[in-house]
C-alpha cells in the first residue's frame, strides 16, 4: 500500500477525530476570509474615501491580529493532534516502518486535514460573506445595499496565509516524529507518571502569579498622563504572565491540597475528579490560561467598541450642539444674523459668549497649544440658560479655573487632578473640567479656560476681547441656504473682522467609528467562539484518554450516574477556572478603558460576562454530553 | 451444618452466534458457592471459564438459565439494581489490576466507598486496616506506577475488600504476576478467606494458583468435569490437579 493511500485510510477512518480540528480550524479562516473579504469590496466606498481608508487600516490592523491568533491556534491544534497521532502511528514502527515514513505520513494526514479545513473554511465563509457584511452594517447603522459578490483576491490571501502558518507547523510535526525515539512514540499513550509538584515551587508560582497580576491590575487603573499607553502595555503583560503563573501555580496547589485531605476528598464522585483535574493540571494549565487570555480580549473588545459608540454619539451630539457659529470683533451682531436665520428656518436657541484671546506665550500649561481662550464663568452660565445646555460648575475663586474641553475618542491623559495653568505670571488652579459645547466648534480648536467674572475682566488687558455669535436651526434642511446667506457677511478689513463657522449635520468624516463598533462586537463573537472551542477541542481529546479509566470503573461496578456526575464536576471547574479569573480581569480591563473613554462601562462588562457565562454554559452542556460519550459512559 | 449459599447457578448455558451458527460455550452448568467458600475455576482455553465469569459478575448474560446472588436471580434485574448489586456485593479482582493511575493507592482503595457515600472517617479507618493486613500501609500515598505488580494487586485486593462484598470475584489474580509476587497475592487471598471468611471464586489455569483454593472445579467444553477439594496438604493437593489436567488435556495455558 501506497504512503499516500495509507495515509488517505487513516484519515479517512479517524475523520471523526479530526472533525474537532477541521470545524475549528475552517472557523478561523472563514474569519480571516470575511474580514479581507471587506477590503476587496466596495461595501464601504459609500461612506466617503477618507472613511474607507480608516476602515481599510482597521481592517488590516485586525487582520494582523486575527493571524497571530491564526498563527497560535494552529500550532496549539496541531499540538494536541499531533500528540494523539504520535500515540496511534508509533505502532508502525513494528511493521519496520522508518521514522521518516512514519513523518510521511503524519505529513500527508495533517495536510489533508489542513486542506478539508480550508475547503470547509473558504466555502462557509463565501457562503456567510454576504450575510457578515449585512450583519455589520446593520450594526454600525449604515444603510446600503450590498451585492454579493466572489472576488478572488480575499480567497486567494486568506488561503496563502492559512496554509503557510498551516505548512510551517506540519513541518514542525515532521521533524518533531523524526527526532523522536521508538520508545518515545510507542509509549506516548503510556505517559501516565504524574509528578506531584513540590508545594514550595507551586506556592511561590502562586505568590508570583497573584503578585504579578495585581501589579498588572494597578496599571492598568493608574491614572497617568503620556505614560498610560505604556502602562497599558505593562499591564497587558504582567497580566498575561499573572495568569499562567496563576494556572500553573494556585489551581494545582489549591486541588492538591484538597486532594491531600482526604476528609475532603472522600465524599462521593470527588475522588475521582479532584484527582483527574490534578493528574491533568500539568497539561491542561496552559490551555486554561489560554481560554482565560481570551475571554479578556473578547470582554475588553466589546467594551471597545460599546466605548467607541457611546463616543460617536458624544462628539455627534458635540458637534452639532451649533449649527452656526460667528466670530466678531463687533458685538452688535446678533440682530441681523437672527433676522438672515430666520428668513429660512426657526431658531431651535442661540446664545452669545464673549472670548478673550490673549498671545499663547502669556500661558503655561502642561502641553502647549497655539490658540487659548478665556470666558466668564457668568457669561457661560447665561450661554447654558439660552441654549438649554447642562450647566453644573461652580463659580471659580479668583485663583482657579475650569478647562472647557472637547470630546476625544481616546485620552491618554487619565490623571486629572493638580493641574495648574499659569497666565500672565498668575497661577490658577484648575478645579474642574467639561465637555460640554457651550462654545461649540471653538471649544475643538482652543484650550479654553472658565474664569469668575472679576478675573475675567482683570484678564481683559491681556488681548482682545471678540464675540462668538451661536445658533442652532429648527429645520436642518434649510442649511446650506441659510450657510449661503450668512456667508455674505463674513467680511475682514482694518477695523472690524467676522467669521462664520458652518456645522454641517450630515457630516460623515468620523462613520469609521461605528464600522468599529461593530468589528469590535465581531471580534468578542470571535474571541469567545475561540475559547469555547479550544476548551472544547481539548476537552473533547481527553475523553478518549479517560475512555479507559471509565471502563474500569464500569467494570466495578459504578453506575452511570456516578461517572457521569463526576465527569461532569471535572469539566465544570475546566470551565469555571478560566471563566472566573476572566471575570476579575475584564474588570479592570474596562476599567481602565472606561477612564481613557470617559465613559461608564460598567454595563457593557456585566453584559459581557453574562453573554460568556450563557455562552459557556452551552459549551460546558454540550462537552458534558460528548465527554460522556467519547469516554463510553453515556 | 446449613451453610449459606451465596451464588447458586442453576442449568447455565450460553450460546453465541445466531440462527444456524451458534456456538455453545457453556451447555448446563450447576454450582453452588457457599458462605466462606474459596473456589477456583479451572479448564483449557476455550472451555468456558471466562464466560462464566462474565456471567457471574454480570457483565454478560447467560441464554438460559439463572444465577442467584443475595435471593435474586442476576440475569433478570434491572441493569440499575445490576449496577447496585456489583457496587454493594461484588468484589472484582482483575489480571492487569485496573488501578486509576490519576490517583494514590489509598484513594485507589477507598474509592468504592467514598462512591457509596460512606464517611470519610470510616473510608480512611479501612484503607489502613486492609493495606495493614496487605502489606500495603508505607505505599499509601503511592500512585500505581510507583508500586511493582505484586503490590498493585493487592492494592487491588484491598479495593475488592473494602466494601465488604459477598462474594470476590477474581479473574487470574497472578496472571501478571511473577511467581513470588503470585505467592504473595494468594496468600493474601487464603488469609481473607480464612480470617475475614471471605468468599471467593477465582477463575485461573495455573495450577499452582488453583491449589491455594479449598475447592477447584474443572471445566472443559463448557461442562464441569470434576470436583478436587483440597485435603490437608497443599502440596498434595497441586499434585492431583496437575494429574486431573493431564489426564483430561487441552491447552491449559
Amino acid at each position: 500500500m501506497s504512503m499516500m493511500r495509507l495515509a488517505f485510510l487513516n484519515f479517512k477512518n479517524s475523520f471523526r477525530n479530526y472533525l474537532s480540528l477541521i470545524v475549528s480550524l475552517a472557523f478561523t479562516i472563514l474569519v480571516f476570509l470575511n474580514f479581507q473579504n471587506l477590503i476587496y469590496s466596495n461595501t464601504f466606498s459609500v461612506l466617503g474615501q477618507r472613511n474607507k481608508e480608516y476602515i481599510h487600516i482597521l481592517i488590516q490592523v485586525i487582520s494582523i491580529v486575527l493571524i497571530c491568533f491564526m498563527f497560535f491556534f494552529i500550532w496549539y491544534s496541531t499540538n494536541v493532534f499531533l500528540t494523539r497521532r504520535k500515540k496511534e502511528i508509533g505502532v508502525y514502527i513494528f511493521m519496520g516502518l522508518t521514522n521518516q515514513k512514519i513523518g510521511k505520513l503524519y505529513a500527508i494526514e495533517t495536510t489533508l486535514t489542513g486542506l478539508s479545513a480550508l475547503a470547509a473554511g473558504i466555502v462557509t465563509g463565501l457562503t456567510v460573506s454576504w450575510l457578515f457584511q449585512m450583519v455589520l452594517l446593520a450594526i454600525s447603522d449604515i444603510a446600503v445595499d450590498i451585492d454579493f459578490c466572489i472576488t478572488w483576491q480575499p480567497v486567494l490571501f486568506a488561503s496563502v496565509v492559512y496554509l503557510i502558518i498551516y505548512l510551517i507547523f506540519v513541518l514542525k510535526g515532521y521533524i518533531n516524529i523524526l527526532r523522536s525515539s521508538v520508545l518515545e512514540m510507542i509509549s506516548a499513550s503510556r505517559k501516565n507518571e504524574f509528578v506531584r509538584w513540590k508545594a514550595s515551587v507551586l506556592i511561590m508560582k502562586s505568590l508570583l502569579g497573584t503578585a504579578v497580576t495585581c501589579t498588572g491590575y494597578y496599571m492598568a487603573v493608574k491614572d497617568g498622563g503620556q505614560e498610560v499607553m505604556g502602562n497599558v502595555l505593562i499591564a497587558v503583560v504582567l497580566v498575561i504572565a499573572g495568569t499562567y503563573l496563576l494556572f500553573g501555580g494556585l489551581i494545582p496547589f489549591v486541588f492538591q491540597n484538597l486532594v491531600r485531605n482526604k476528609k475532603i476528598l472522600y465524599r462521593k464522585e470527588r475522588s475521582l475528579w479532584m484527582n483527574n483535574l490534578v493528574f491533568r493540571i500539568q497539561k491542561n494549565y496552559r490551555t486554561y490560561a489560554m481560554v482565560c487570555i481570551l475571554m479578556l480580549c473578547s470582554v475588553t473588545a466589546l467594551a471597545t467598541g460599546f466605548a467607541m459608540r457611546t463616543r460617536y454619539d458624544n462628539i455627534t451630539r458635540f458637534r452639532n450642539t451649533y449649527t452656526f457659529q460667528a466670530l466678531s470683533t463687533k458685538n452688535d451682531l446678533d440682530p441681523l444674523l437672527k433676522q438672515k436665520i430666520e428668513q429660512s428656518s426657526e431658531l431651535k436657541y442661540s446664545s452669545q459668549i464673549p472670548l478673550l484671546v490673549p498671545d499663547s506665550s502669556m500661558f503655561e500649561t502642561k502641553y502647549q497649544n497655539i490658540e487659548y481662550g478665556i470666558v466668564s464663568w457668568s457669561d457661560v452660565k447665561k450661554a447654558a440658560e439660552d441654549t438649554g445646555l447642562k450647566f453644573e460648575l461652580k463659580e471659580p475663586a479668583d485663583d482657579e479655573l475650569i478647562e472647557l474641553r472637547h470630546i476625544y475618542l481616546l485620552s491618554l491623559l487619565t490623571d486629572r487632578s493638580g493641574i495648574t495653568v499659569t497666565i500672565n505670571g498668575k497661577k490658577y488652579r484648575q478645579i474642574d473640567d467639561c465637555d460640554e459645547a457651550y462654545l461649540g466648534y471653538f471649544q475643538e480648536g482652543m484650550n479654553l479656560y472658565v474664569v469668575n467674572q472679576r478675573e475675567y475682566e482683570r484678564l481683559l488687558s491681556l488681548g482682545q476681547e471678540i464675540y462668538t455669535f451661536n445658533y442652532r436651526i429648527q429645520d436642518m434642511t434649510q442649511f446650506e441656504n441659510i450657510r449661503k446667506n450668512l456667508n455674505a457677511l463674513t467680511k475682514s478689513d482694518g477695523q472690524d473682522s467676522t467669521g462664520m463657522v458652518a456645522i454641517d449635520p450630515h457630516n460623515s468624516d468620523i462613520e469609521w467609528i461605528r464600522v468599529l463598533y461593530s468589528i469590535c462586537i465581531f471580534m468578542f463573537m470571535v474571541f469567545i467562539l475561540a475559547s469555547g472551542s479550544i476548551l472544547f477541542m481539548k476537552l473533547y481529546n481527553d475523553a478518549f484518554e479517560e475512555k479507559g479509566r471509565y471502563q474500569v470503573l464500569k467494570k466495578l461496578g459504578f453506575d452511570r450516574k456516578t461517572l457521569k456526575r463526576a465527569a461532569a464536576h471535572e469539566l465544570f471547574v475546566a470551565y469555571a477556572a478560566p471563566f472566573l479569573l476572566m471575570a476579575v480581569s475584564s474588570y479592570f480591563s474596562v476599567h481602565a478603558l472606561a477612564k481613557m473613554m470617559f465613559t461608564s462601562l460598567l454595563t457593557t462588562w456585566l453584559v459581557s460576562i453574562a453573554v460568556i457565562l450563557a455562552f459557556f454554559l452551552i459549551c460546558y452542556r454540550l462537552s458534558v454530553s460528548i465527554y460522556q460519550k467519547n469516554a463510553g459512559i453515556r | 451444618m446449613h451453610e449459606k449459599k451465596v451464588v447458586e447457578i442453576r442449568n447455565l448455558i450460553k450460546n453465541y452466534g445466531s440462527g444456524g451458527f451458534q456456538t455453545k460455550v457453556l451447555k448446563g452448568i450447576d454450582l453452588a458457592i457457599c458462605e466462606n467458600d474459596f473456589i477456583a475455576i479451572m479448564g483449557p482455553s476455550g472451555s468456558g471459564k471466562t464466560t462464566l465469569l462474565n456471567i457471574l459478575s454480570t457483565i454478560d448474560k447467560p441464554t438460559r438459565g439463572s444465577v442467584m446472588l443475595d435471593g435474586r436471580d442476576i440475569t433478570r434485574i434491572s441493569n440499575k439494581e445490576l449496577s447496585k448489586l456489583r457496587r454493594d456485593k461484588i468484589g472484582f479482582i482483575f489480571q492487569d489490576y485496573n488501578l486509576l493511575d490519576t490517583m494514590t493507592l489509598q484513594d485507589n482503595i477507598a474509592l468504592p466507598l467514598s462512591l457509596n457515600g460512606v464517611s470519610a472517617d470510616i473510608c480512611i479507618r479501612k484503607t489502613e486496616e486492609l493495606s495493614e493486613m496487605f502489606g500495603l500501609k508505607e505505599h499509601l500515598k503511592k500512585y500505581p506506577w510507583q508500586l511493582s505488580g505484586g503490590q498493585k494487586q493487592r492494592g487491588a485486593a484491598c479495593r475488592a475488600l473494602i466494601t465488604e462484598p459477598e462474594i470476590i470475584f477474581a479473574d487470574e489474580p497472578t496472571g501478571a504476576l511473577d511467581s513470588r509476587a503470585g505467592r504473595d497475592m494468594l496468600e493474601c487471598l487464603r488469609r481473607v478467606n480464612e480470617s475475614r471468611n471471605g468468599t471467593i471464586l477465582m477463575v485461573t489455569h495455573d495450577a499452582f494458583c488453583a491449589s491455594y483454593a479449598k475447592d477447584v472445579y474443572l471445566l472443559s467444553d463448557g461442562l464441569i468435569r470434576c470436583r478436587l477439594s483440597c485435603g490437608s496438604d497443599r502440596k498434595e493437593f497441586y499434585d492431583r490437579i496437575i494429574e486431573m489436567q493431564a489426564s483430561m488435556g487441552g491447552d491449559f495455558s
